[in-house]
């Protein structure tokens, strides 16, 4: 036993003596320029909405058909002449394995759901705010991850020219060259039920006014008005694709 | 080891930078209105090396690895964005899914220490097209390995040209944690994870043809602009 103690302890003085030589002739490992910070999950899962732009002019049919009706068309860009988007809302695929996807569309009276090809579609993109306009109360809150984060008094259309209800979302943000609509608009989804024959196709914009006086209140052709501090604001925090509840 | 040439691709940059994002990063860092120019200098040329230094470092090494930094997160800001819209888009099942939230959150954390570290110089975030692949999960694997692969394939191929040891050390633990990527997509998508003794690299010139022959960079839509709104008022 004294023997095995006495061998064992011999072994590990000279074995830790050869490792100590020989790490004294290996350099030591390079320390790294940067740090790779620590992974972190995607913010806002759950409430992200996804938006997308048209790649080429298509017809959007009421099925994940090629043979189902078509309902309405899209092209590459709005009246405003930036690059049309649209809100998805799901996708299949269809018999052949072609995938299709299921498009809100701004059709008349209301905007309406349907489906395109894949291959029709651009670059997705996701944003986490929702804009929720109050028909009743005459505001306009920004909800982020489902958090307010804006509110403005606002100006809707008039009786005879009511701003429209329902769902809908924002496809285009204007530095606005016209007093009258502020230094801010956004284009909607919306459009007019009323004034069909407006240049463009009568679409509902959310933008400032050269009458501040005027909001809150039922003032305009349907389009949702603000104060220009508050657009500047609105401009700041919702980007193009947003979804917007008008109630 | 390949020579210095071997990085001219013979590709312009005006022919991958299609939306104009890398020579916005050399405008920021340079300042100057040589775009002209440089949108003729050739990839991995002298010139667009020169280009990529460090303002007031002057050194030719510095901008050789501030070049292979950003060809490493271009790669990176692709792998990013690819495992992320998986995620989002929320049309991956099973193990598949949980794979994409934490290799996607790797691959995101990847990109912010290359765009910390580049500052100024790092070239902007490019948009991508998945064209649908991200919505089937055996389309998404089968890209998922190949982008693995590509990555590891990558990285082996500049690391041993970095100038710099500290980067080298950093290049290196990116290149194994790729490497398990690239093993667990292949797991996912059964084949064989790590069938070979010998990996080979790939060099600049491949992994730009294989990433092009993708078509899934593409031009970011235009949804703002200056203009007199026609909406009803």
């Amino acid at each position: 036993m004294l023997i095995v103690a006495l061998f064992a302890a011999r072994f590990t003085s000279s074995s830790t003596e050869a490792a100590e030589q020989e790490g004294a002739q290996l350099p030591a490992p390079s320390l790294p320029a940067f740090v790779i910070p620590k992974p972190e999950g995607l913010a806002g899962e759950g409430t992200a909405s996804r938006w997308t732009t048209v790649a080429r002019p298509v017809s959007v049919r009421e099925a994940a058909d090629p043979d189902a009706a078509v309902i309405a068309s899209l092209s590459r860009q709005t009246p405003e002449h930036t690059t049309n988007v649209v809100l998805v809302e799901g996708s299949a695929v269809d018999d052949e394995r072609r995938l299709w996807i299921a498009v809100r569309v701004p059709a008349l009276p209301r905007n309406v759901t349907g489906w395109v090809p894949r291959n029709a579609l651009g670059a997705n993109s996701f944003v986490r705010t929702r804009l929720v306009v109050d028909l009743e109360r005459l505001s306009a809150t920004l909800l982020r991850d489902g958090r307010r984060v804006f509110d403005a008094d606002i100006g809707v259309g008039t009786r005879a020219f009511p701003t429209p209800a329902g769902e809908f979302y924002i496809r285009s943000k204007l530095r606005s060259l016209s007093p009258f609509y502020g230094p801010l608009a956004f284009g909607t989804s919306a459009r007019s039920a009323v004034l069909t024959d407006w240049p463009d196709g009568g679409f509902i914009g959310v933008h400032g006014t050269d009458r501040p006086e005027l909001l809150p209140g039922r003032v305009s052709h349907g389009c949702i008005r603000m104060r220009n501090d508050d657009i500047v604001e609105l401009g700041r925090l919702m980007p193009v694709g947003t979804p917007v509840t008008i109630r | 080891m390949p020579s210095e040439h071997s990085l001219d691709t013979g590709l312009t940059l005006g022919d991958v930078d299609e939306d104009g994002a890398i020579l916005e990063a050399i405008e920021r860092v340079q300042g100057d209105t040589r775009t002209g120019f440089l949108r003729k200098a050739t990839i991995g040329g002298a010139t667009l090396l020169g280009a990529l230094a460090l303002p007031g470092t002057g050194k030719t090494q510095s901008a050789k690895d501030v070049d292979i930094l950003n060809y490493a997160l271009s790669l990176e800001y692709l792998q990013a964005a690819f495992y992320t819209e998986a995620e989002q888009v929320r049309a991956l099942r099973g193990k598949a899914r949980r794979a994409v939230e934490v290799v996607g959150a790797v691959e995101r954390a990847h990109v912010k220490a290359f765009r910390d570290a580049l500052g100024a110089a790092a070239i902007a975030r490019p948009t991508f097209n998945f064209r649908g692949v991200t919505e089937n999960q055996r389309e998404f694997l089968k890209t998922a390995v190949a982008f693995e692969d590509l990555a590891v394939a990558a990285y082996k191929g500049q690391a041993p040209r970095l100038v710099s040891d500290a980067l080298l050390a950093v290049a290196v633990s990116i290149h194994s944690v790729e490497a398990r990527h690239a093993a667990w997509m292949r797991y996912l998508f059964n084949i064989t994870p790590a069938a070979n003794a010998f990996d080979e690299p790939l060099s600049r010139q491949e992994v730009t043809r294989i990433v092009a022959s993708t078509n899934f960079v593409t031009k970011s839509g235009r949804t703002e602009r200056k203009g007199t709104p026609r909406f009803t008022g």
